[in-house]
């Protein structure tokens, strides 16, 4: 390969997999592999997974709560809404993960760049997420509506902002 | 071939949130994965990783008073780190570029986007397994190499010895 344009070398040290302890030997790295893969384990993930659900929806309609509490302290909602979105869909709750994760991302951008928070965009995402959350069937149609119009928003205000 | 392959593994999990925390525990113990130590925030895996050897490290990226990024650091650069070539899955809901790029400079092994399933966290432990990172040390950075991939239309800058041997002159 062609490598044109160079200039002087920089101190750089590459250490090889060889020259560093490895995480499992070669023989345990060899089965370990092969235990990930295996549809026993997939199983017993899925049941563990399955086993954590009532746990963590109780936990995500927590947080909806402080939330909820929270407008108005950006921070805090803020961090409500994150971990609704860490592990809404690992839950099962998919519509209630997805809105969180617009919101956050939405929260984000416009801190980072030092932008306002438009109030009515944020509440319209607490009251949706609020509402998904405790809606028992996350898939219903309302729901994901909901979620596809607020993505609209956010790129629509996002948009307007950068013009 | 038989057997879990990973009854002497030690790990670590560093996160804030108890049910995460709990979930990953189980998930690990799903592959056999029995010795876990749990930190709730930098602060406190340094002093576990202190306490006890840990050959694979979970953490979230959001965490008071150490986050992710500056326990990886810590882990990657102190020289009080007990193992500076462990193995950091980074876990974390902060999926947006910035954040990858920060946690991909401070040194993480991997990242791994919540919400997470167990598909995805093994595939990860599988990929630090099957294909494990040359580390590189340069100015600035201690850490797995960042090019995962060979790019043939990358145009520059070339830092590295191997770069050198490989370039052409002109």
């Amino acid at each position: 390969m062609s490598r044109p344009g160079k200039t002087a070398a920089q101190s750089v040290q590459f250490i090889a997999p060889d020259s560093y302890p490895q995480m499992l030997s070669k023989p345990r790295a060899a089965r370990a592999l092969h235990t990930l893969r295996t549809p026993e384990t997939a199983a017993k993930a899925q049941a563990v997974l399955e086993a954590a659900m009532p746990a963590m929806r109780a936990a995500i309609l927590q947080y909806v709560q402080e939330m909820e509490r929270a407008q108005g302290d950006a921070a805090k909602l803020f961090e409500a809404a994150h971990e609704i979105r860490g592990f809404a869909e690992t839950a099962g709750m998919i519509t209630t993960g997805r809105i969180a994760e617009v919101l956050c991302r939405y929260m984000d951008d416009l801190t980072r760049f030092g932008r306002p928070l438009d109030a009515t965009i944020v509440t319209l995402h607490v009251s949706a997420i609020a509402r998904a959350a405790r809606a028992e069937d996350d898939s219903v149609r309302t729901g994901q509506a909901v979620a596809a119009e607020l993505a609209a928003l956010v790129a629509k205000r996002l948009a307007e902002g950068e013009q | 071939m038989s057997g879990p392959g990973f009854e002497n593994l030690k790990a670590l999990i560093v996160e804030d949130n108890a049910h995460m925390r709990s979930l990953l525990r189980a998930l690990l113990n799903s592959v056999g994965i029995k010795d876990i130590v749990e930190a709730s925030n930098g602060q406190t895996a340094i002093e576990a990783l202190r306490e006890r050897k840990s050959d694979l490290v979970l953490s979230d990226l959001a965490m008071r008073p150490m986050d992710g990024l500056e326990f990886t650091r810590y882990v990657r650069n102190n020289d009080q780190s007990p193992n500076p070539f462990v193995p950091i899955i980074m876990i974390s809901g902060h999926t947006e570029k910035h954040r990858v790029e920060a946690a991909r400079d401070a040194g993480v092994t991997e990242f791994l986007a919540k919400p997470i399933t167990a598909h995805n966290l093994f595939a990860r432990i599988a990929e630090i397994v099957e294909r494990p990172r040359a580390f590189v040390r340069c100015n600035g950075y201690f850490g797995p190499d960042r090019r995962r991939h060979i790019n043939d239309d990358y145009a520059g800058p070339w830092r590295r010895k191997d770069d050198y041997q490989n370039a052409e002159v002109r």
